[in-house]
């Protein structure tokens, strides 16, 4: 089992950041590695269980389905159905704890998954920077303007 | 029933703040409020269940009861036994966690209580400030003073 951990203080209160990565259908707004998402079945971005299509601006396709949602502890839990990493069981979440020293919101991502022992070093630094911490940038950007 | 958090980014790896804080009986080293802590029974302060007796500031005792601590997640809890304070059915929770990022520390504090009607807002704030942030200013302080 590989482990992500990536955390981060973002400059703007907890609601604010929260409005922006609640939406389970809204990577493309934030995360510059997406392209374009779509929910699966029409179905609201909120509702627990649906599946986001989405694509990276590689072409990538992913497929991930909502496990948890929480806007009183302001997490979200999400699973990965179908993507062309090399992995398995993927489950992460995201959450957001507010710094009530100078209203600003203290952001983990985690990732849990099964790979073969031998990718799970470039897996890690790969989830861990391009994805999360590079989430984390752009949302430290966005914050500010 | 009373709830008070108060959290912040302290700039030092969460690591060093952990060792610090980790210390049940090491309180009264950094803590502003605590002129005296020890652990009644001679019980190591990493014992799950151990009381500390605290003498305040003010002259004033306190007592609390460990009742959580965990290495892997850099958290513990403890309540009240017995107060100078009218703080009732008092439970803290104490959580760090790292800033990978720049690799500072996370410190969240929260609690809930309950006080005699009409006094929660005062005892809250009593908490939150005097405790929480006071603690908080504090551990900047020492680990100021220890760079030195």
């Amino acid at each position: 089992m590989a482990r992500v951990y990536i955390s981060s203080v973002i400059d703007a209160p907890v609601a604010r950041v929260w409005e922006r990565v609640r939406d389970f259908n809204g990577l493309p707004r934030w995360l510059p590695l997406v392209r374009e998402s779509r929910i699966e079945n029409g179905e609201p971005s909120d509702r627990v269980g649906c599946v986001r299509d989405f694509r990276l601006q590689n072409g990538d396709r992913l497929r991930e389905q909502l496990l948890a949602l929480s806007d009183y502890d302001y997490f979200c839990t999400y699973s990965i159905l179908e993507s062309p990493m090399p992995l398995t069981a993927y489950v992460a979440t995201l959450r957001l704890t507010p710094i009530t020293d100078g209203d600003r919101t203290f952001a983990e991502w985690t990732a849990e998954f099964d790979c073969a022992e031998e990718l799970a070093e470039a897996l890690m630094t790969n989830i861990g920077q391009n994805v999360f911490q590079a989430g984390f940038t752009a949302l430290k950007r966005q914050m500010v303007a | 029933m009373p709830r008070v958090v108060r959290s912040t980014v302290i700039a030092a790896p969460v690591e060093t703040l952990w060792s610090i804080l980790r210390d049940f009986n090491g309180h009264d080293q950094w803590h502003p409020a605590v002129a005296e802590s020890a652990i009644e029974r001679g019980l190591p302060s990493d014992r799950v269940g151990c009381v500390r007796r605290f003498r305040l500031a003010d002259g004033s005792e306190l007592r609390e009861r460990l009742l959580t601590l965990s290495d892997a997640d850099m958290a513990f809890s403890y309540c009240l036994l017995d107060t100078p304070i009218p703080l009732l059915n008092y439970v803290a929770h104490v959580r760090l966690a790292p800033v990978t990022d720049s690799d500072e520390a996370f410190w969240h504090w929260e609690s809930r209580f309950d006080t005699p009607k009409g006094r929660e807002a005062e005892l809250a704030r009593l908490v939150g400030d005097e405790i929480y942030s006071g603690g908080f200013n504090a551990i900047r302080a020492h680990l100021a003073e220890r760079a030195r």
